[in-house]
């Protein structure tokens, strides 16, 4: 049996695809961007060898600083808000609204369709202070406070971000995490519930520890989504005011593209890729404890 | 591996079963005015979700002046397609068409060859896949800007640049790394001695991937494929960097047509032609749900 | 799990395999692009400018027949947005069509200069005998634009820039057209004093607001002022400069470019204009096609009129000096251009401007032999501004790298919400600018 587990044609076969078209499309070009960070130049005025420069501007650049500040803060406070929302929902799918659940599952799922460009103008146009003032900022004329410029100041422009990310994203999450809930035995459920488990205490115990697998590939899946946040700050931003929204990948697509600086901007994206990489290293290590724990 | 909760925790799959919970709740005003708040809740909920798309809607209808000038609430002055014409006078089918014709090949290929992968990667026993499941991983990390010029430059020695494969490559590409991780998880999550026991009946491993692995694991295909299916048609940044002309376009960057040279948005066509992409992709996505429904069932009958 | 070296020994062959395949893309023998003329004439350019290709097109069917005959016309487009991203890829496969629109920002057009991507367009003309077909004023705005004494691209569009101004606003409140810069902030305050916005602008894009700056330096300062930047020979954060950033910034903070005027977008800055909201507004002469739409101006185009910047007491500049851009122009790529190209650029050069006034009623840089009867009264003005203009000046980032104007337009906005200081905006773009 383990012969046949081990047939190593049939591995060829059913892995050789995947890892021909993963290695000529994603890790040559990984492996020859790597080679740029110790270049100066781009591809009109071609290349020189600089060294390690690229990496001693990165950590004496006060903008790249700011951007990894941001793409932390946004990562960690979108990833937090979006599973847990998304957790909510699942739980109110499968335990509160249960078959009735398909509509309007569908309907809270369904914002993760629209274009991000369409979502940016409706949240441009939602948090809007002038020339007319936008439904946001007449609820608070409503209750006496003055329209916030929601776009003027970085720590509002970052809420709406959050804002704008959680609305379109949480019925994802819902459904995603939905599918896993479901997957619980009810045999399971049913034997807690014969303890005089309930409610709260029935999430805790039964259902949030069974659940953790679905919960951690939500998490790592999350997290390397929002560290890697482009789209939508393109489109309602643009990094704006100033630079205060601006996160790693879209400095590094204006290093690249826009100054022409190749070199730095593969650097600027290979600390990117170690950010991604220590933060799903830190959640594997964080929730194996509790799964393996045998 | 050694995640043996994981295990236990997928093992017959429940499926759409949940009318087996005990029926303790009778009805009754109590149970109504207990129930008040979380309905309350939900009905902001659900109001916050689809009044944007009412709005976007009645905004395909608007002219520009309506816009700029009305409220944000207001209703359309009067009913004119004028919009949707010039949706279409700009080639907007095309770009449809193009979506379809770079999305749904990517898709049915990132799903074949990842899971086929997963499978070899999680279930088959050989020397190095646990090096292979890390190169992988890794490809989740990475972000798609730093592969675009030495894609470009690939593409371009290869003279596929001016086709639709710069963009199903890519696609694929990027989409198998979380296609492969995704599912070696669910793979995982099988118990071994279903496989074993199959093999022991004397099937071949392919056969027992394409009869006992891939019908176990029907409902994270799905998943795995609505999501990347999202990713694929939302897109902006790998279209818009292998498109040059307007019989490649799709839908995202189509959208662009209608910003003018000096940041002036025309919002009455953009509008307009986002209806119409949002219909579409309505229908695409309540005839997946249909079968992601369907294959939900299969398995609680199945388990 | 196996161990951290065991991993490592697994991960060589592989890493072989992978490096070989990256050799063998990267050897793979040279671009298949050889041919010089490719038997078409192809042109790359913005979606959002459909006026270009509409020329073009126009002309293939009519004056260019013969030449769309020999190399037919084939049109690709790309977003503005990320124009200058495709530009450079397509540079560094040396796969530049024939004609295509310049790169946006002026640094990146010196770089395919320096490369011989691009034709020397003054060299080739010279020999067609076409020089006279381009307007003096034009010409040199290009070259100042580059840097360079030969021209490498064609004014498509030729724009002047100044203030526009509602005629009954003004009148209104009793206020002459400003001369000065305290008259205009004279102005602003009798406006604001009143009830009237002052100025409408575009906060959200910048370059609006920081094209004030730039002119309020060549008026102050001298036309070469933002040269002398450039060279190195001064800096923003000088005095004097920063001078000119305050001037703008204490506009901002007096709140005379309206609220919230960091999300005020190109199309709401212009409908406050048109729409009577406003008094002022800093624009280029291609908002004509705008004044000259009945349904987006409802306070009438007789009711617009022209102001160039004015001039600051004690300054060095003089109000003659017409800040003037080129749109964006569009270039020859060195590679294949042949006969067929060539044909091509002569009756380009020969018919584009006539065509483009008469179909489109957009002012180019071309000399112009049959002018249409009934242009507007505005179209008029601006095409007796550029006659008059004894010389131009360009605008505040024309002479920066692309990180410098970056971060100059998204700070614009910043300066006109009053948020920003012009010491602190100033020493943004400085450093922008040193550091490439």
């Amino acid at each position: 049996m383990e012969r046949v587990l081990g047939d190593k044609r049939a591995v060829l076969i059913l892995l050789g695809p995947a890892l021909l078209l993963y290695s000529l499309i994603m890790l040559v070009p990984i492996i020859w961007s790597l080679g740029y960070t110790v270049m100066d130049g781009n591809p009109i005025v071609g290349f020189t060898f600089n060294g390690l420069d690229n990496f001693i501007k990165f950590f004496n650049d006060p903008a790249a600083w700011s951007a990894v500040w941001f793409t932390i803060r946004f990562a960690f406070v979108m990833t937090v808000l979006q599973v847990a929302a998304g957790y909510g929902l699942s739980l109110l799918y499968v335990f509160y609204l249960k078959k009735a659940s398909s509509t309007i599952r569908t309907i809270i799922f369904f914002p993760i369709v629209l274009p991000t460009v369409a979502i940016a103008l409706l949240f441009t146009r939602l948090f809007e202070a002038a020339p007319t003032t936008g439904p946001v900022n007449s609820f608070l004329n409503l209750l006496g406070i003055e329209s916030v410029d929601w776009f003027g100041t970085p720590e509002a422009s970052f809420w709406v971000l959050i804002l704008m990310g959680l609305w379109q994203s949480m019925g994802f999450y819902g459904v995603l995490l939905y599918a896993g809930v479901l997957d619980i035995p009810e045999e399971m459920l049913e034997s807690a519930r014969l303890d005089g488990a309930g409610g709260w205490k029935l999430v805790r115990t039964i259902v949030l520890p069974l659940s953790l697998p679905v919960l951690l590939s939500s998490l790592i899946f999350s997290i390397n989504g929002t560290l890697k946040v482009f789209d939508s700050v393109v489109a309602l931003t643009n990094g704006g005011p100033g630079n205060a929204t601006t996160p790693l990948t879209l400095y590094m697509f204006q290093t690249s593209f826009t100054y022409g600086q190749y070199g730095y901007g593969s650097t600027i994206a290979l600390m990117l890729t170690i950010l991604c990489l220590l933060f799903t290293v830190f959640i594997f290590r964080s929730t194996r404890r509790d799964l393996t724990k045998d | 591996m050694t995640v043996q909760t994981t295990a236990i925790a997928s093992v017959n799959p429940r499926g759409l079963a949940p009318e087996r919970v005990p029926q303790r709740r009778a009805g009754g005003p109590r149970r109504f005015l207990a129930r008040l708040p979380v309905r309350i809740l939900l009905a902001i909920l659900l109001v916050i979700m689809i009044y944007p798309m009412v709005w976007m809607f009645l905004g395909s209808f608007k002219t520009q002046g309506e816009f700029l000038n009305e409220p944000f609430w207001s209703l359309p002055q009067s009913w004119s397609f004028e919009n949707y014409v010039s949706v279409f006078e700009n080639g907007f089918g095309q770009y449809i068409l193009n979506s379809i014709i770079v999305v749904f090949p990517s898709l049915a290929i990132v799903l074949i060859v990842g899971v086929a992968a997963g499978f070899a990667l999680e279930v088959m026993v050989w020397k190095g896949r646990g090096t292979v499941l890390l190169l992988f991983l890794a490809g989740i990390m990475v972000p798609t800007q730093m592969i675009l010029l030495p894609l470009f430059t690939i593409y371009f020695r290869t003279g596929l640049t001016g086709t639709y494969w710069p963009m199903i490559l890519t696609y694929i590409a990027t989409g198998l790394p979380l296609t492969v991780f995704m599912m070696a998880t669910f793979f995982r999550s099988v118990p071994r001695e279903i496989f074993e026991a199959s093999t022991l009946d004397g099937a071949g491993i392919l056969r027992s991937f394409w009869a006992v692995g891939l019908p176990l694991v029907k409902n994270a295909v799905f998943t795995v494929g609505l999501v990347q299916f999202f990713f694929f048609w939302n897109d902006l940044l790998i279209a818009l960097t292998f498109t040059n002309s307007d019989a490649l376009r799709t839908i995202q960057v189509g959208l662009l047509n209608f910003t003018g040279q000096y940041g002036a948005v025309q919002y009455g066509p953009t509008f307009a032609a986002i209806a119409v992409s949002v219909f579409g992709t309505l229908v695409i996505y309540l005839f997946l749900n249909q079968q992601v429904m369907k294959g939900l069932t299969a398995g609680s009958v199945k388990g | 799990m196996t161990t951290a070296s065991r991993r490592l020994r697994r991960l060589a062959p592989l890493a072989a395999v992978v490096g070989a395949g990256a050799l063998l893309l990267t050897g793979c023998g040279p671009a298949s692009s050889g041919s010089s003329d490719s038997g078409k004439f192809t042109y790359f350019g913005q979606t959002e400018n459909t006026t270009i290709i509409d020329t073009l097109t126009t002309l293939s069917e009519d004056q260019c027949a013969a030449e769309e005959k020999a190399a037919p016309l084939t049109a690709d487009k790309s977003a503005g947005a990320q124009f200058d991203q495709k530009l450079q890829l397509l540079a560094g496969q040396d796969a530049l069509s024939n004609m295509s629109m310049a790169a946006g920002t002026p640094s990146l057009m010196k770089q395919f200069i320096d490369a011989d991507q691009v034709l020397n367009l003054s060299d080739e003309l010279d020999e067609l005998g076409l020089t006279d077909k381009i307007l003096p004023a034009a010409a040199s705005t290009i070259e100042a634009l580059y840097g360079e004494d030969d021209m490498y691209s064609l004014p498509t569009e030729f724009n002047i820039e100044g203030f526009w101004y509602n005629k009954q606003l003004l009148a209104d409140n009793g206020i002459e057209v400003p001369a000065t810069w305290d008259d205009l902030v004279a102005a602003a305050e009798t406006l604001h004093g009143a009830g009237v916005q002052p100025f409408a602008a575009d906060g959200k894009d910048g370059w609006p607001i920081t094209r004030l700056v730039g002119n309020y330096i060549a008026r102050d300062i001298g036309p070469d002022a933002l040269k002398a930047v450039a060279d190195g020979d001064a800096k923003l954060t000088d005095d004097e400069y920063v001078k000119a950033a305050d001037a703008v910034a204490e506009l901002g903070k007096a709140g005379y470019f309206g609220d919230a005027v960091g999300s005020i977008d190109y199309n709401a800055a212009m409908n406050q204009f048109l729409t009577g909201q406003a008094a002022f507004f800093y624009m280029g002469s291609w908002a004509l096609a705008n004044f000259n739409d009945e349904t987006q101006n409802t306070i009438g185009l007789d009711n617009i009129g022209y102001a160039p910047f004015p001039e600051v007491e004690g300054g060095k500049g003089s109000i003659d000096q017409v800040p003037a851009n080129v749109g964006v122009p569009v270039m020859f790529a060195e590679k294949g251009f042949g006969e067929n190209q060539k044909a091509w650029l002569d009756c380009i050069v020969s018919n584009y401007g006539d065509t483009v006034l008469n179909d489109s009623g957009v002012v180019s840089g071309f000399t112009i032999d049959n002018p249409p009867a009934d242009l507007p009264e505005t179209t008029q003005t601006v095409q007796q501004v550029i006659a008059d203009a004894p010389s131009s000046i360009l605008w505040f980032e024309a002479l920066f790298n692309s990180k410098a104007t970056s971060v100059s337009q998204t700070n614009g906005g910043g300066l006109a919400s009053g948020s920003l200081s012009g010491a602190d905006f100033m020493k943004l773009v400085q450093d922008a600018n040193d550091e490439g």
